[in-house]
């Protein structure tokens, strides 16, 4: 051994390291793809060494782009950055193999690369690589802030110092003093749209509490705005503020008067409304309130006339289903029942008993085995259903479709959730009782079993009790239909979005691609359709009644066409500044997204209900490219601005139309170039 | 890469992924001739493929032969030891040299191999061909008394290797009678070799038109642990007579063109003694090593040697000189776990830190329990090294058979 190594200052290594490691990525991209796996040791042996020196991430952050040229990441699902789960790179990070440490700290560079906007990613934009890291910060935030633990030294070894260099890294470009705060920003963003799934964000929620209450991290003055967040989970009222176990918390309870109730069930009430969230709490509170009278549960459930009224019509109903789903690992469930009782769908005939027959299904094993696969045996199943179909029926617009690409079955839920709940508990039952559905198209039934595959080729998972047994039945029966409509001219969502989503999507329909093409097709007529269909100042001041399935051109922040998207038009009317927008639901799961040329979807303060994202309606119509209407409902397709029209029309040449714009509108363009795109 | 239709075609003789890689980014076309089980991942690839199982030579050997004719193939270049004869069957009808099936066949046998070798005037030591374990003892007991020693002197080993099998696959060390009954019967019949003192090494030399176009001297630091190249100085001092040994042998095996890959002893007086020859690829990843230490692809060196088609003025560009053109030294290590229950891979962090360490292949372990080690060369898998001083690296390799790679 030489030992002029040992006595070299910290980071003199990394030049000849990093020499070696250039040399390892170029022959790694030299290599046909076929044996690149055989070129990779020296690449993630090498990068390895250079994230132990001193500078190695920054070293390393300056040759993503390279790194993953190279052929790095292929074959391996970080080759897909954009669908990359932040929380699973805690996982990632204490691994115990080398290999998965070193490659998740290389695509987090990378990400990295990509968010300061030094690499021009073709499917990852500067903003979502942004919130991705934030998240990769959230649920780190232990790591980052504490030296590794003696389970960490043992299993990880030196690799814990490479996570905690990376994460250091990550931190200080990001800037250190923010990360908390923009944390708590991004989780009130994504509570403002009170999703069902909340688990994620009551793991970030958890990482702050652990690391506020931990003396040896100095947050600084950052974390303030936590607390809210903080409080409405662990201690939300005056007896379990401390967080006190909710043993000691049920026997505090056993002895207290009817005012201290009351004050735990308004404090409750009021933490849940604030965030959407459910403290274990509150679930030990509501099942002791079940036998002190049904005024207690409505305080408790901090409902309005409305909902507490349909708790007193139906209080045989909801003694039940607090019975039966209301648990310290369900508390989720108070939310989604406080919501339906104040959606009033109780008062719909088929609704109650529908639910009388959910609180007595039987379950199929397959059904069982998925719910404890997604879930865990913490609860039986069944309760973990009944929670999912009580938050389903009170937050709608909270369905999300987690990483598959099954828009069309989420947004299906969603829209029966919102407009017809008997037909969405009809499905939930068939699906989990019997692992069937059926849904007939034009005549003609098509099974979900017998139709064998969907769009998504894997199960998925990631997804809140009823997606998880429903949508991959209703994903079969999707592709089915699509099969089914194989060689018509024109596209087939013309056909299937009536007969899929429900009678009221329009059987009007209208689509500016060429399906044949991929070019733009007759635009200014089909926006000048949209416009008298669903403009209030063009329909005879209309309101939308039924949600209407709309196609939507997807773009990132680079306004780049990414895919088509299927989302539901839920209203359209004038925001409290008096502009005209359009409200919709999305299922992709975080709906705040910039669209790029300066359309950035909003979730909060423009009016929007919780769930609801929305635009101003000439952005929206720009990206627009399926919608159904009733042709017997034609509006005032002539008092249509033509402004208007050109400025959308404008937008989309700009973004997702720029490549699509048919021969003849370039030969015009030729000749008098000056006037623009609308010649 | 775009391929030379004047160049040849050849066929690769077994699945090596480096070797197929070299090929595809080479100007020649080629096809792999493999077992049937390589088939899903070069259509998945487009990697040209012909399934062919290498069992023993058979009735359907001359099948394979007109095969490849067909196709236009040029010559087949063995990859395994197991190919070779396979090589030499399918190259004496290609190249309508029939004397090539012997010369293989010559090549597979290291009993004959020792004799053709001892015609040609090449020095080798005492061997003899053992069929069971009383063959053994009776070499052991000659060998020993041809030594002169006495009873009670510790007597000197005999190796006893396979007659038809690659490199220390089935190599073992015998010192006294009773460990005769640790050998299998199923292992026979075995080529027995009396031991040499000396310092053992290894060449690879590719040749074309009977000429030898570069010349390798792999060092072994310990039998069936670790080799590096180029060797130190103190070896490459013996380059000229090392060369001489060579040129002596392509003569006596009649070898025009191709890939050798012998072995000899070099003993304390400077006595060059001839251990075996293989006419493939050596294991222990040289081939892979030379790239790293001289910048060229080892496998198209191969492809040229074997090509018919191959200019002199092409051979000549291709090959870097010797020792003078190396960036550096380039090593590997296999590891073999030292404890016998072992739970996890944790590399030791002297290993990891050496400024010379560059990527290893070491999985965790799959089971606790590690099994006695009976013969050279199953390491578990291999640790490279590359850096500027052969005798850095030799002491380095050295010390990495003292290491806990699995605790």
């Amino acid at each position: 051994m030489t030992s002029d190594v040992d006595d070299q200052a910290p980071g003199a290594l990394l030049p000849g390291l990093l020499q070696r490691l250039d040399e390892a990525i170029e022959a790694l991209d030299s290599a046909p793809d076929f044996s690149k796996p055989t070129r990779l040791r020296r690449v993630l042996d090498g990068a390895k060494r250079v994230l132990l020196q001193e500078g190695g991430p920054a070293a390393i952050e300056a040759r993503a782009q390279a790194i993953e040229a190279a052929g790095t990441f292929t074959g391996s699902d970080w080759a897909w950055p954009e669908i990359l789960i932040p929380s699973l790179s805690a996982h990632a990070l204490g691994s115990h193999d080398a290999d998965t440490v070193v490659i998740e700290a290389l695509s987090d560079l990378r990400i990295l690369a990509v968010a300061r906007g030094a690499y021009l990613h073709p499917t990852l934009s500067a903003e979502n690589a942004h919130h991705h890291l934030t998240q990769v910060l959230a649920i780190n935030l232990q790591r980052l802030f504490m030296p590794p633990s003696e389970a960490e030294r043992e299993s990880q070894g030196r690799l814990a110092q490479l996570a905690r260099a990376l994460l250091g890294h990550l931190a200080e470009r990001i800037g250190y003093e923010h990360i908390v705060d923009q944390l708590i920003e991004e989780i009130w963003r994504i509570l403002q749209q009170r999703p069902i799934q909340t688990e994620p964000v009551k793991q970030m929620i958890t990482q702050i509490a652990i690391c506020q209450a931990n003396p040896d991290i100095d947050l600084g003055s950052s974390g303030q705005g936590a607390d809210r967040l903080v409080s409405s989970l662990f201690g939300p009222t005056q007896a379990c503020r401390e967080d006190p176990g909710v043993e000691i918390y049920r026997d505090r309870l056993e002895r207290m008067d009817g005012v201290a109730l009351q004050n735990e069930a308004t404090g409750f009430a009021r933490a849940m409304h604030d965030t959407g969230l459910v403290s274990p709490y509150h679930a030990v509170l509501l099942r002791h309130l079940a036998d002190h009278g049904d005024h207690l549960l409505s305080e408790a459930m901090g409902l309005s006339s409305t909902g507490r009224d349909c708790l007193l019509c139906y209080s045989e109903l909801v003694h039940a289903l607090i019975d039966q789903a209301v648990f310290a690992e369900t508390a989720q469930a108070i939310y989604g029942m406080a919501l339906m009782l104040e959606r009033g769908i109780l008062y719909q005939p088929p609704v109650a008993p529908a639910l009388w027959r959910q609180l007595s299904l039987p379950l199929s094993a397959w059904s069982r085995e998925r719910l404890a696969i997604a879930f865990g045996e913490t609860v039986p199943p069944r309760t973990r259903l009944l929670e999912g179909v009580l938050c389903m029926l009170g937050q709608p617009l909270g369905v999300g479709q987690g990483n598959n690409p099954t828009c069309q079955s989420a947004r299906a839920l969603s829209m029966w959730a919102y407009n017809d709940p008997d037909y969405l508990l009809q499905m939930v039952a068939w699906a989990a009782r019997d692992d069937e559905i059926i849904i007939h198209f034009e005549g003609q039934p098509i099974s979900s079993m017998a139709s064998l595959s969907g769009v998504a080729t894997t199960l998925p998972i990631d997804l809140d009790p009823v997606s998880l047994l429903v949508v991959p039945h209703l994903d079969r029966i999707y592709a089915e239909m699509g099969r089914r409509c194989i060689g018509r001219e024109g596209d087939p969502h013309r056909w299937i979005n009536p007969e899929f989503h429900g009678w009221w999507s329009g059987r009007g329909f209208r689509i500016n691609v060429d399906v044949a093409t991929g070019k733009l097709e007759s635009l200014e007529d089909f926006l000048r359709h949209f416009y008298a269909s669903y403009h209030p100042y063009f329909n005879g001041n209309q309101p939308l009644i039924h949600p209407q399935p709309i196609g939507i051109a997807a773009t990132d922040s680079a306004a780049r066409f990414i895919g088509w998207h299927a989302i539901t038009l839920l209203r359209v009317s004038l925001d409290p500044q008096d502009v005209m927008r359009a409200y919709f639901y999305n299922p992709n799961n975080d709906s705040g997204q910039n669209w790029g040329d300066g359309v950035e979807v909003s979730t909060a303060g423009c009016g929007e209900r919780f769930g609801e994202s929305s635009l101003p309606f000439e952005e929206f119509a720009s990206r627009l490219y399926i919608f159904h209407y009733d042709p017997l409902e034609h509006g005032e397709l002539a008092s249509v601005p033509q402004e208007s029209l050109d400025r959308v029309i404008a937008m989309v040449h700009r973004t997702w139309g720029a490549d699509r714009i048919p021969d003849e509108h370039l030969t015009l363009n030729l000749d008098s170039p000056a006037t623009g795109t609308e010649a | 890469m775009e391929k030379n239709p004047d160049k040849g075609f050849v066929a690769l003789l077994g699945w090596s992924l480096n070797a197929v890689e070299a090929a595809e980014t080479f100007d020649r076309r080629y096809v792999v001739v493999a077992p049937d089980w390589a088939e899903e991942y070069c259509e998945k690839h487009d990697i040209p493929y012909i399934p062919w199982n290498f069992e023993r030579l058979n009735d359907r050997s001359m099948e394979i032969a007109h095969t490849l004719q067909e196709k236009g193939v040029d010559v087949a270049i063995p990859l395994y030891e197991e190919t070779v004869e396979w090589a030499g069957a399918i190259n004496s009808v290609l190249l309508d040299k029939p004397k090539l099936f012997g010369q293989a066949m010559l090549l597979r046998d290291k009993a004959l191999m020792k004799r053709r070798a001892q015609l040609g005037g090449i020095r080798v030591g005492i061997f003899e061909e053992a069929h069971d374990k009383e063959d053994v003892v009776r070499f052991l007991k000659r060998v020993n008394q041809t030594l002169l020693k006495l009873d009670g002197d510790p007597n000197d080993p005999i190796h006893l290797k396979a007659f038809d099998k690659a490199g220390c696959l089935g190599h073992r060390v015998i010192r006294t009678p009773d460990e005769v009954d640790t050998i299998p019967d199923e292992e026979f019949p075995v080529l027995m070799e009396s031991h040499l003192d000396g310092w053992e090494f290894a060449v690879e030399a590719w040749v074309h038109n009977g000429k030898i176009r570069f010349l390798n001297i792999s060092e072994y630091v310990t039998l069936g642990y670790s080799g590096f190249v180029p060797a130190t100085p103190e070896l490459e001092k013996y380059r000229e007579q090392i060369t001489a040994q060579i040129e002596k042998l392509i003569k006596t095996f009649d070898i025009e063109f191709g890939f050798v890959h012998p072995e000899y002893f070099v003993t304390n007086d400077g006595e060059m003694y001839f251990g075996e020859v293989a006419y493939r690829p050596p294991g222990f990843k040289v081939f892979e090593l030379l790239e790293r230490a001289y910048g060229f692809n080892a496998y198209q060196g191969l492809i040229l040697s074997f090509d018919p088609k191959t200019t002199e003025k092409e051979i000549t560009a291709f090959f870097p000189k010797e020792v003078v053109d190396a960036k550096g030294v380039a090593g590997c290590f296999g590891v073999y776990p030292r404890r016998r229950v072992v739970s996890k891979l944790e590399m030791p962090a002297e290993t990891e830190d050496h400024p010379y360490f560059e990527s290893h292949e070491l999985t965790p372990p799959i089971e606790e329990t590690v099994t006695k080690r009976t013969a050279f060369g199953t390491h578990w898998g291999l640790i490279y090294f590359f850096g500027d001083d052969p005798h850095t690296m030799r002491d380095l390799l050295k010390r990495q058979e003292d290491l806990d790679f699995y605790v």
